[in-house]
């Protein structure tokens, strides 16, 4: 398969770098979401396996 | 994902997405942002209206702009990149209320088959995660990559 084909058939897609996005990094976009889901977890833990 | 969806642009380290709703309401940025919780190993996912005057995110306004389930297509494709960039971790998911954590059901509902081939899907019910199953009622979501 010739990389192309591979690339065409990849799941996982290209993705162009916006470096503008950094200055988001960092920063809690979703406060409230996140303290939840970190008490949800805190509480019933990952899945047993 | 067979459904078509937006082309996205991600900053360097694969944990946030923009990309733009086009739709009968006009144009509209939409941010996903993959957060890392306190459990090290587990990120939070979540996405929403994008307002660059504030540099804020809207996760609660309902754009109508008739293409949920391509922005969940959208969404969907970057769970790939996150997790070829970060393969061994665990992504939380959850609605900002319950219609939209049963629009993410439906969604993950309709593209079951083709996502447990690449990922672990939970869904949590009574503080308890169990595989995800069609017609089942969850609060939250988990997934994990498989490699």
């Amino acid at each position: 398969m010739t990389t192309i084909e591979k690339l065409n058939k990849s799941k996982v897609p290209i993705v162009k770098i916006d470096k503008s996005l950094n200055k988001l990094r960092g920063k809690n976009l979703f406060p409230e979401k996140l303290a939840k889901a970190n008490e949800t977890i805190a509480k019933v833990g990952l899945p047993k396996k | 994902m067979k459904l078509s969806r937006y082309e996205y642009t991600a900053d360097g380290h694969a944990e946030l997405f923009m990309f733009t709703s086009v739709g009968p309401k006009g144009a509209i940025k939409k941010l996903v942002v993959y957060s890392q919780m306190l459990q090290n190993d587990i990120y939070n996912l979540g996405f929403g209206d994008y307002n660059e005057d504030n540099g804020t995110i809207d996760d609660i306004v309902i754009t109508d702009n008739n293409d949920s389930q391509k922005i969940l297509a959208t969404v969907a494709s970057t769970l790939y990149v996150f997790t070829d960039k970060h393969p061994d971790v665990w992504v939380y998911a959850t609605g900002s209320n319950t219609a939209r954590t049963r629009l993410y059901r439906m969604g993950i509902t309709t593209n079951l088959e083709e996502i447990i081939v690449d990922f672990e899907v939970y869904g949590l019910q009574n503080e308890t995660w169990h595989e995800f199953k069609k017609g089942e009622d969850y609060q939250a979501f988990l997934v994990k990559r498989k490699f």
